[in-house]
Formats: C-alpha cells, sequence, structure tokens
C-alpha cells in the first residue's frame, strides 16, 4: 500500500494527461510499471478511464478477480507482466527501438521503484538506451526512500543515482511526485529534450494514509 | 562454407532477413563466435548488439517481440540461462514470440572447460510453460528446422546447438522438420534409442554393430525435446520394450527425464539414461569428453546389453 500511495500521483498525471491509447502499436504509447508491486495504483486508474470495471478493485487478489497482485498482461489495459524488479526498463528499451526504427509517434513510460535500481539489470538496459538515441523513451522514479527491509538509505544508499544516469547520458529531471503541475513540467521539459530522459520524483511513502505515511509499514494495522 | 550448426544458423538467418522484414537478430558481444554477425552484416539496422548484458538482452527482445518484430536472441548457451528467470517472468509469462539460439552448447566449447560448457540448459528452459525446445542433430537439421521456428512457429523457442564439431549425422534421411514431431532414423524392435543433437552419432554406430550382434536396435532423433512426441514414445515402448537416452547433457531433467515422463505414464518400460553427471573440464576436442564422460557407442552398446538381460512387456499387439 505504501509503495501504491507514494506513486499515485505520477501514474494520475500519466494516465489521464500522456498516454495515448490505440491498437496500433507503433503509434501509441506503452505504459510499463517496473515496479509492479504498485499494481494497485495502475488499477485504479484504468477503472477510472473506463478500462477496467470499477466493481473488479475489490475483488484485486481474489481467485475470481482478472487483477492480480501484480501487473499481468491479461489485464486490460496492461502492457508488460511486471512483478520482478528490474526487467521494465530493458522492455522499454525493446519497444522504444522498435518504434523508433519504424518512425512511429509511441512513447514508452516507464515506472520505477528507487528500490530497484539495486538491480544490475538497470544498468545494463539504461546503458544500452543511451547508445540507441531513444528520445521516445521517459522513465519516473519514484523515491519513497524505502525499499523490502526498510530505509534505502540504511539498506543501500540511492543518493548518486541521478548522477549516475546523467553520467551515462540520461537527461536527468528531479520533481515533487505528489505535486501535479511539477510533474507535468518535469514531463513536458523531459518529452521535448530529444534525449532519454529520467524524472527522480521525490515521493513519501505511504503518503495521504497518515498511519503508514512516510514509514514501512503496509497496511494500517 | 558451413562447416558447423552456427554457421548454418547464420547462413539461415541471413537468408531469412530478406523475405522477414520484422526479423530482428539480437545479441550480446557474441555476434561472431554465434555467427549472429552473418545477419548483421546484411542487415546492419536491423542486428542488435546489447553489449556483454544477457539479462537485458533477453527483456530487449521481449520488448521488440511485443511491439511487433521478431527477434532472434543468439547467445552461449551456457550465459542465456544468467537470464533464466527473464526468460520465466518475461518471455515465457507473455508467450512472445522470441526465438533463442543457444550456441556453444554440451562439449562443444571444448577447449573453455566447464564455465562454458552449458550442460543444464534443456532442464532449465524445459520447464518454462509455453517454450518449445529444440535440439537440431547437425547442419542438415538446422537447415530443416530452422526456417520453419522462425517463419511459422509463434511464440518463444529455446534451440540449441553446438560450436564446432557437427558431424554429419541426418543427411541420408528423408523428413520434413515439424515442431513437436520425433523421427525415426532406423527402424528396430529389441531396443530403442532416443537422442538429439551431435551425440546422436554415437546412437546410430552402436545400432548398427547391435546389428552384426542380431539385436534390433531403432534409433530415434529426439530434435523435440518439447513439445515432446508422446504417441511415438509410447509406440517405440510398445513395440522395442526397452529404452536408452542419449544426451549431450545433465542426466538430471534434461531428454532421459523427458523421454520418461512420458513412458512412466504411457508404457512403463525399463530405460537407461546415457548423460553426464558433473560438471565439464578442457579437453582438446569434443570426441575426447564424449569419451571421458561415457557418451560414446561402447557405453550404449554396454546399456543395450544389460537391458536386454531384463525380462520386458512388449505389446505384441502394437
Amino acid at each position: 500500500m505504501g509503495s501504491t500511495l507514494s506513486c499515485i500521483e505520477i501514474l494520475t498525471v500519466l494516465v489521464s494527461k500522456y498516454i495515448r491509447r490505440s491498437s496500433d502499436k507503433l503509434n501509441r504509447d506503452w505504459l510499463i510499471l517496473s515496479k509492479g508491486h504498485a499494481a494497485p495504483a495502475l488499477y485504479v486508474l484504468l477503472a477510472e478511464v473506463g478500462i477496467i470495471p470499477r466493481e473488479e478493485l475489490v475483488k484485486i487478489q481474489s481467485i475470481n478477480s482478472i487483477l492480480q497482485g501484480h501487473p499481468d498482461i491479461s489485464i486490460p489495459g496492461v502492457d508488460m507482466s511486471t512483478g520482478s524488479l528490474g526487467q521494465g526498463l530493458s522492455f522499454a528499451v525493446g519497444i522504444a527501438t522498435w518504434i523508433k526504427f519504424k518512425g512511429g509517434y509511441g512513447r514508452v513510460y516507464v515506472i520505477m521503484g528507487d528500490g530497484e535500481q539495486d538491480e544490475g539489470q538497470v544498468w545494463e538496459a539504461m546503458t544500452d538506451a543511451v547508445r540507441r538515441g531513444l528520445d521516445n523513451l521517459l522513465v519516473i522514479i519514484d523515491v519513497n526512500d524505502y525499499q523490502l527491509d526498510g530505509k534505502t538509505s540504511e539498506v543501500k544508499p540511492k543518493h548518486y543515482m541521478p548522477l549516475i544516469w546523467k553520467t551515462v547520458g540520461w537527461e536527468v529531471f528531479v520533481c515533487d511526485g505528489h505535486d501535479i503541475i511539477s510533474l507535468i513540467n518535469s514531463i513536458d521539459n523531459a518529452l521535448s529534450c530529444g534525449r532519454p530522459s529520467v524524472i527522480f520524483a521525490k515521493t513519501v511513502r505511504g503518503r495521504g494514509l497518515k498511519p503508514i505515511e512516510g514509514t514501512e509499514l503496509q497496511r494500517v494495522e | 562454407m558451413i562447416e558447423s550448426m552456427r554457421d548454418a544458423v547464420g547462413m539461415v538467418l541471413s537468408e531469412l532477413g530478406s523475405e522477414l522484414d520484422d526479423l530482428v537478430v539480437v545479441t550480446a558481444d557474441v555476434g561472431r563466435a554465434t555467427r549472429a554477425y552473418m545477419f548483421g552484416k546484411k542487415y546492419p539496422s536491423r542486428y542488435f548488439n546489447v553489449g556483454i548484458a544477457e539479462q537485458h538482452l533477453i527483456s530487449f527482445a521481449a520488448g521488440l517481440a511485443a511491439v511487433g518484430a521478431r527477434p532472434v536472441v543468439c547467445a552461449f548457451s551456457m550465459f542465456l540461462m544468467r537470464a533464466w528467470e527473464q526468460i520465466r517472468n518475461t518471455v515465457g509469462r507473455m508467450n512472445l514470440n522470441v526465438k533463442m539460439v543457444g550456441t556453444h552448447a554440451g562439449f562443444s566449447d571444448h577447449a573453455d572447460g566447464s564455465s562454458h560448457q552449458s550442460l543444464e540448459d534443456i532442464a532449465l528452459m524445459r520447464t518454462i510453460h509455453n517454450i518449445s525446445v529444440v535440439v537440431p542433430a547437425d547442419v542438415k537439421d538446422v537447415l530443416r528446422s530452422l526456417p520453419v521456428i522462425v517463419k511459422d512457429v509463434k511464440g518463444p523457442v529455446y534451440y540449441r546447438v553446438g560450436r564446432d564439431y557437427t558431424p554429419s549425422i541426418t543427411d541420408n534421411y528423408d523428413y520434413e522438420y515439424e515442431l513437436g514431431k520425433a523421427y525415426i532414423l532406423e527402424e528396430g524392435y529389441d531396443i530403442a534409442i532416443m537422442s538429439a543433437g551431435p551425440v546422436l552419432l554415437e546412437s546410430l554406430v552402436a545400432a548398427k554393430e547391435l546389428k552384426r550382434l542380431g539385436i534390433s536396435v531403432a534409433v530415434v532423433n529426439l530434435i523435440n525435446i518439447k513439445p515432446i512426441d508422446e504417441v511415438l514414445i509410447e509406440s517405440m515402448a510398445r513395440k522395442c520394450g526397452r529404452i536408452i537416452t542419449v544426451e549431450e547433457h545433465a542426466i538430471y531433467g534434461g531428454i532421459g527425464s523427458a523421454v520418461a515422463e512420458v513412458v512412466t505414464q504411457k508404457y512403463p518400460v525399463p530405460m537407461k539414461f546415457i548423460g553426464v553427471v558433473g560438471y565439464g573440464k578442457s579437453a582438446k576436442n569434443v570426441k575426447e569428453l564424449w569419451n571421458y564422460y561415457g557418451l560414446n557407442s561402447e557405453a550404449i552398446m554396454k546399456a543395450s546389453l544389460e537391458l536386454l538381460k531384463l525380462d520386458v512387456n512388449i505389446d505384441e499387439t502394437n
């Protein structure tokens, strides 16, 4: 729940303002929730825009529900089955590469976690994306300062990540991940910069649910 | 000049490149070693080298497939296994049309030793739902099967080939490749030997020797490990009553296990598994390793003679 609430504004802005949907794979946008454990945030927005029935939301994780604990492509509106961290960016690089090669106008949006930055595959993917000059690829990192075992600063510090992405060749932006205007400004700037871009969106885990806000608690006990 | 299965793979892909404009080849700094570069030279814009990054290699290819390209991944069999979880969780789970060619399989990378000799790949790939596993025996088998797999088979396939040593095995046999089929190379009724890959040669040699002793041996090319030809395996079990499997792979979870899964449930008969226990090592050639690990016609003959001592239940009506 904490991780869902930290990225809810990010997803809201993307789904309501940016993602262009179509059955044409090359001329539509792709949304990859690489931090798949924030699935409820995605499901809520898919229901909000009418892609999945609202009644499904309360059935999440039950055996008869279409909504699994992590996104699965059997769910309408889900572009990648995720849940295993570190794979979404590589998948997105593959999509963006082919769209660019075919001259499509589709863009690929990837939402990653800050804890996810620990995965070695992220390095493999971020270096390849720059080499391919993917100006149709935008990554937003939900910096909620927590990973499964506790604070990122204690488990494995991440403060150097923006510097690493920048050094590799990404255009790096920083914003307040709970401020709609801040998010929109950063996304607009990122989309017009002509390079693969990453936004470090500073967030608070469990935002809005006071008993767990800013803590590692998963839910209200 | 085609001298090996990897050469044949490179040639087939570069020929298919003109016919299939969605065909892309993806590799991880082993373009030369896997012969992927043969495609890359002809179609540089559809050839993607991601550097030494096998996990990214697989997920990247998965993304290409999801958006409509037809990716063929070429990497060393051993190091593709590094991305097992990516193969399972993205390629397999999403049932994406990614073809994965694992070269240097078995003992074929004889000089490099145990770090490079993949003896577990069939077992690892076979467990993943949606993924087919294909092990051609020689150059002719590659020429028969790879075009069909790339052009007509939808969904993920693991395609296992060796490095250099490629004796001609199936040149004189006439069959068209179809996913899921096994092929009887030699008919027989005392014992059925089932094998795939270059080591199939040893089965044919053993069958010939045993014939001289008056023992009738069937030899089956199990080119499709998954989906496996259950009908053919069951009929051989009924007819011969004894089965030997021979594989350039660990005896755990590989060809022997795949056959046994059918035999034990359809028509149980005694079996012997000939394969590897343990890791490989460096040697001056593949044959030296086959002999060292007991993957040769002598071992197959010995196993055959042991099986012949057993009373078996042959289905006379078959």
